[in-house]
């Protein structure tokens, strides 16, 4: 029965961004979320769990603040969670967060299979799923939109550029999935209030066996600009010409 | 030790990453290496199109995929420290790189944008978006190599210059990978590129069922264009193919027109037509964001609207 782990970051909501003088990113009044894709991760673990048994952890790296994504994290599902977290985790980049996990995995939890979502909403660099894998010396098989397990061994289909691509890897393996995988339950309240529950191991800093500096430096971050007419016309006839009208003007129809 | 080295595992993108190696590798005064599948034949070729050397990857079994090369090729970076190090990026090539960065304990930036040599000339200074498009960030990289991984179509593919010279290396055969791949469907139906297309109609979320993108169809036509789509549309009701996707994990398109019908117009999927002329969109939202993203809107049902527009565009009143 596989024990299964799940990878899981909490992010800025990029909806709540706005651009404020200068070019400059307001983060001002943002809001946070369990990134989209670890969603749909957390959501196969649990399918998975369901269907072959075995046992379910989350984990992620973090600042103490995103306590509010461990508990939304654990109401979708896994048992407990594991919460590595330092006031100075709040801009890691892949390469950290890759090793920081790899430290608590490899030396902490016993697993069959890790799941990440295939790249996080707001970096999106679709790189700590794979570094991970790599890191822990096991297979990696990336952007998968089915997955089961077959005779201990994972099979997946890999969503390619050409097609389908149909892999076997022997576990434990670490798997990253596309978001077509499956459709992620909403937690109800009764799932919140079990989450509440659950246990969350905190692992500080300096319970890792190094500290990790960053290979990239961030040098600048600039919003980027979109600077368009926004007229509106309503949907009846008079409507209607005034856009085509608009559109014919413009040139872009004949 | 230095060098730049490309990566690529289609022919087009190899090109592409030739011209900007080529590039980096004058500026920095050192050599420019590319990777060749198993393809002897090409080699002479792609040191026409700018590289000085040829790192040749045997062919593989066929049950082997390309994540097999990842200990060759880190063995071989580790040996000739190269200084930078791009990786096309495909699918396939983005968790390689990924792979590779990580054996090397060096940063990658996903989906270089852009990349210039800063002042010093020895440092690279790349671009990335994140937040799904609403920012894009400027990074550089303190370890060596310094790697990226570049999309499709961000640089021109090389201009051959015949008679220039260069070395074919062969790598060795790697240990056969854990990973196994037991089948390959190719995808059921390929649907035409519209990464060039000039009018692009695309179809959001706000179309309720599979039988109306008939009527999307029928606006694409009447405005002489091509029809793409949203994510949900592509990947979780599977109504168009994904390579008609458009947006941060689909394509860029760049239309004289572009008229979204449904569509919210959620910063990913904006992301992907910011280099549009025209932007248009059709929502009953009048709060949807796509309208602040758009030059010219209409707020109504889609399918109150659709019809209407149809007709007068082809004149019938
Ligand atoms: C990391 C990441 C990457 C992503 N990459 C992409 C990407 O590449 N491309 C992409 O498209 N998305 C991408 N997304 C998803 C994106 O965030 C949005 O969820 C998606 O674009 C929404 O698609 P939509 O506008 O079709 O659907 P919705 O957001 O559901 O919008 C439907 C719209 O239709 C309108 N509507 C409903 N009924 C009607 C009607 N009768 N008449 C008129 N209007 C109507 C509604 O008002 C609404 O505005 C990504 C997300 C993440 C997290």
């Amino acid at each position: 029965m596989p024990r299964i782990v799940v990878c899981f970051k909490w992010v800025i909501d990029e909806a709540y961004i706005r651009t404020g003088a200068s070019q400059e990113l307001d983060l001002e009044n943002v809001d946070y979320k369990l990134s989209d894709y670890d969603r749909n991760a957390i959501e196969e673990a649990v399918r998975l769990k369901e269907e072959y048994g075995g046992s379910l952890v989350g984990i992620t790296v973090g600042v103490p603040e995103a306590t509010k994504g461990i508990k939304d994290a654990l109401s979708r599902g896994p048992e407990k969670a594991y919460f590595i977290n330092d006031a100075s985790f709040d801009n890691l980049e892949p390469s950290q967060t890759a090793t920081i996990l790899a430290d608590v995995v490899s030396s902490q939890i016993e697993y069959d299979l890790i799941i990440c979502g295939e790249g996080s909403s707001d970096l999106y660099a679709q790189q700590v799923g794979p570094r991970l894998a790599e890191k822990l010396g096991i297979p990696c098989i990336s952007y998968v939109q089915k997955l089961g397990i077959e005779n201990g061994e994972i099979i997946a289909e890999r969503k390619m550029e050409e097609g389908v691509e149909v892999v076997a890897a022997p576990m434990p393996a670490l798997v990253t999935v596309v978001p077509d995988i499956n459709s992620p339950r909403v937690p109800g309240l009764k799932d919140t209030l079990m989450a509440s529950k659950k246990p969350v191991i905190s692992i500080t800093k300096d319970q890792l066996s190094q500290t990790y500096e960053p290979c990239l430096q961030t040098a600048g971050i600039l919003a980027a600009s979109m600077e368009r007419n926004c007229v509106k016309f309503g949907g009846e006839l008079e409507g209607i010409a005034g856009f085509v009208e608009s559109l014919l003007k413009e040139g872009v129809i004949s | 030790m230095a060098g730049v080295w490309v990566l690529a595992e289609n022919h087009r993108q190899t090109l592409e990453l030739l011209n900007i190696g080529r590039v980096l590798a004058s500026k920095l005064g050192t050599r420019l290496a590319a990777f060749l599948l198993h393809d002897r034949e090409m080699a002479q070729e792609y040191i026409e199109y700018g590289a000085d050397d040829i790192l040749l990857l045997p062919s593989l079994p066929e049950d082997q995929s390309l994540d097999a090369y990842i200990p060759v090729i880190a063995e071989e970076a580790q040996k000739q420290e190269p200084d930078i190090f791009l990786v096309a990026a495909t699918l396939r090539g983005k968790e390689i790189a990924a792979r590779i960065a990580s054996r090397l304990n060096t940063g990658l930036c996903s989906e270089c944008i852009s990349l210039t040599l800063d002042e010093s000339g020895k440092n690279l200074e790349m671009e990335r978006l994140m937040f799904g498009g609403a920012a894009a960030q400027k990074v550089t990289c303190r370890t060596r190599p310094q790697m990226a991984t570049v999309p499709p179509r961000t640089f021109e593919p090389a201009v051959k210059q015949s008679g220039r010279e260069g070395q074919i290396k062969e790598l060795p055969v790697p240990p056969a990978s854990a990973l196994r791949v037991l089948e390959k469907k190719a995808r059921a139906h390929e649907a035409s590129d519209i990464r060039e297309a000039r009018v692009v109609v695309c179809a959001g979320r706000g179309i309720e069922k599979q039988e109306d993108m008939a009527l999307v169809r029928e606006l694409a036509e009447a405005v002489g264009g091509e029809i793409a789509c949203t994510r949900p549309i592509s990947e979780e009701l599977h109504w168009l193919p994904e390579n008609l996707c458009i947006g941060l994990s689909g394509i860029n398109v760049k239309p004289d027109l572009y008229i979204g019908v449904g569509v919210s117009g959620q910063i990913q999927h904006v992301t992907g037509i910011r280099d549009a002329k025209v932007i248009c969109a059709i929502n009953n939202d009048e709060n949807a964001p796509i309208f602040e993203a758009a030059d010219y809107g209409i707020v109504g049902d889609l399918y109150e609207v659709v019809p209407k527009l149809i007709k007068e565009l082809k004149g019938e009143k």
